[in-house]
């Protein structure tokens, strides 16, 4: 026994080691751990840093971060009577180790039952909604924040209880139709855009018309204005030379009148004219007889 | 090393009697327990002398300290946890001491690269110009389908949360991002995704997302959320071209009748002065011929009025003169009786009866 003695300072170093090693753990940020003791959850550490179990226990290590799970996407109905296909994702954690353990054990298995929830949720919650308070040109209108509040709150309720699993959210990550509907999606598409053409040239005619029409009215409405106002000053003209003429003639109506007289035979008598003199007249009087007119 | 070693084991193994007494006195009382000597009292065969043990020891407790040391460079930020509690959630650049392995554990993070992801697609399908319809179909307020790509970047905004938070940060960001920009096209019209609205759209699902990651506090910092492209379905995109073209003859169309406008009313106001210039020529004109033709009158009137029998005889006679020339003349006698039907033969019957 005495020639062992001096191996026990070594077996009592390889003894604390092994103390230290099966007693001390660290926990990372990212987990949680559950200390079981054969088998048994007895406590779960949800504390970063060194801690401490005893070399009989265990450590079994939880993820504890935020992971998104993505459901397949599925058909939904809305209140309407409208069919939607939703791609949905659920951030969620484990909040529960204990509990996460006892009911559900792994992630797979976790997202499984979120799955139900979330699906049994979305279409609780769409069928008491209409389409258009998902989709609409109005986005105050759209209201599928405040439904998915109300279905993450309902959710994360049912699984912290029942899975010890915390849901952080549920969103739409995704809407669409479904395919057999999307050609005469399409097709309506086609038809609107053709409306829509055919809305936009229609108004390019209607505004070229009014200003054609516009242009057309300005164009008389100038001219007849200058007819109008030259038409006046002619008048003027005219008026200020009717004051004149008479003016002036009347100074001497009887010469005016032989004057003008005499003028208008000038215009009257061409070479058509055929004329029936009389030796009598005065003009002739001199050519027949040989005298003095008077 | 091991050279080293052999070096320092013969040295020690020519003068080790000196030695030993020295190691006995020295050393004896920091070796107590943890290391046994099997070799003390065999010190012929590979008996390891006390300096070297020493300062072998003190070397490797040096180093093993001096691990602790380490360096943030400049676009990095680093974050220490000790046995994986976070002790320094945020260090900035520059030498810093933590505790050696395996007590403390530092992270540096790269906080200023941007990092890349798509929704409505992959990276390549940008570069491929491609589109995978199921990935980038989106339904628009007005139920349309539209296809969408949207580049998101962003940066490490709060490291601890950035590394332990979440699972898988970008799929986390993806979900986030997607969701987000589903809502505010499903909020407006296609028209308005397609054109106007796209700015609007990306800032408030930059904002909104930001929103959701601080709540999720997934420690990211978007800093840009950026629809590469947007555009019909192929299955309708002849019908949203017609559209664009229709506009465009709209415009045409209207433009045309400006042109018209222009031209036309110019013209009218050209005209129109032409026509007050004209009427102003009239006017001008009658009164000075009015003026020239009475100035006229009268002083031909005042000479007619001294001796107007005289005058009048000479104006009638000299009108006859410009009068008779032109015209047939028949002349008949007073006491002749004149045959009228002479008028109807014509000229030749006047001359013969003149």
């Amino acid at each position: 026994m005495d020639r062992y003695r001096r191996y026990f300072p070594a077996a009592a170093a390889i003894l604390g080691v092994m103390l230290l090693w099966t007693t001390l753990f660290p926990v990372r940020e990212t987990e949680f751990v559950l200390v079981t003791q054969f088998g048994r959850p007895l406590y779960a550490i949800t504390e970063a840093g060194l801690h401490v179990k005893w070399f009989f226990q265990s450590a079994t290590y939880f993820d504890r971060r935020l992971r998104i799970y993505n459901p397949r996407p599925s058909e939904f109905l809305t209140r309407d009577k409208k069919n939607l296909v939703i791609e949905s994702f659920v951030a969620w954690r484990i909040e529960d180790p204990q509990r996460f353990i006892e009911t559900v054990g792994d992630a797979v298995a976790a997202e499984m039952r979120l799955h139900d929830i979330v699906w049994s949720g979305l279409s609780a919650a769409l069928g008491t909604h209409d389409l258009e308070s998902l989709i609409s040109t109005q986005l105050p209108a759209v209201r599928t924040g405040t439904m998915l509040d109300r279905l993450a709150e309902l959710t994360d309720r049912a699984a912290l209880v029942q899975y010890g699993i915390r849901v952080v959210d549920v969103r739409l990550k995704r809407l669409n139709l479904p395919e057999q509907n999307k050609q005469s999606v399409f097709a309506r598409m086609r038809a609107e855009r053709e409306r829509i053409a055919r809305q936009y040239r229609a108004e390019g005619e209607e505004q070229a018309l009014r200003i054609r029409a516009d242009a057309d009215r300005q164009k008389e409405e100038i001219l007849s204005a200058a007819y109008k106002e030259a038409e006046k000053i002619k008048g003027e003209g005219d008026a200020e030379s009717t004051r004149v003429y008479s003016q002036a003639y009347s100074r001497n109506p009887r010469f005016y009148k032989l004057l003008r007289t005499l003028e208008s035979y000038k215009k009257i008598f061409d070479d058509k004219t055929t004329a029936i003199l009389s030796t009598d007249s005065e003009l002739l009087k001199v050519f027949m007889r040989g005298e003095s007119a008077p | 090393m091991n050279l080293l070693d052999l070096e320092k084991r013969h040295r020690h193994e020519r003068d080790h009697g000196h030695d030993h007494d020295h190691d006995h006195a020295a050393h004896d009382p920091d070796h107590d327990h943890p290391h046994p000597h099997p070799h003390r009292h065999k010190p012929g065969e590979g008996f390891r002398p006390p300096v070297w043990r020493r300062r072998l020891g003190i070397g490797v407790a040096a180093t093993w300290l001096l691990s602790g040391v380490y360096v943030v460079s400049a676009d990095q930020q680093a974050v220490v946890t000790r046995f994986g509690r976070v002790v320094e959630p945020r260090v900035m650049p520059g030498i810093h001491l933590a505790l050696p392995w395996p007590i403390d554990r530092v992270t540096r993070l790269k906080v200023r690269q941007l990092q890349r992801l798509m929704v409505g697609g992959d990276v390549s399908d940008g570069v491929l110009g491609r589109t995978q319809p199921l990935q980038s179909q989106f339904l628009s307020g007005d139920q349309n389908i539209i296809h969408m790509r949207v580049a998101v970047q962003y940066s490490v905004g709060v490291p601890a949360d950035y590394l332990f938070r979440a699972a898988d940060v970008p799929v986390a960001v993806g979900a986030v991002v997607e969701s987000e920009l589903t809502r505010r096209v499903a909020g407006r019209a296609v028209d308005a995704v397609l054109t106007t609205e796209k700015p609007a759209i990306q800032e408030e699902v930059r904002a909104a997302a930001q929103r959701l990651i601080n709540q999720y506090r997934l420690g990211v910092l978007v800093a840009s959320v950026n629809i590469e492209s947007v555009a019909p379905p192929p299955e309708a995109a002849d019908a949203f071209r017609d559209v664009a073209s229709a506009r465009a003859d709209s415009a045409r169309t209207v433009n045309e009748a400006q042109g018209y406008q222009n031209s036309v009313i110019p013209k009218a106001r050209g005209e129109a002065q032409q026509m007050l210039e004209e009427g102003q020529a009239h006017k001008i004109r009658k009164v000075n011929e009015a003026q020239g033709d009475a100035a006229r009158f009268v002083l031909v009137a005042d000479e007619y009025a001294r001796a107007s029998e005289v005058n009048g005889r000479r104006l009638y006679v000299e009108t006859m003169e410009q009068i008779l020339p032109r015209i047939k003349k028949l002349i008949v006698d007073r006491s002749g009786n004149l045959d009228l039907t002479i008028l109807r033969k014509g000229d030749p019957a006047a001359t013969t009866q003149k």
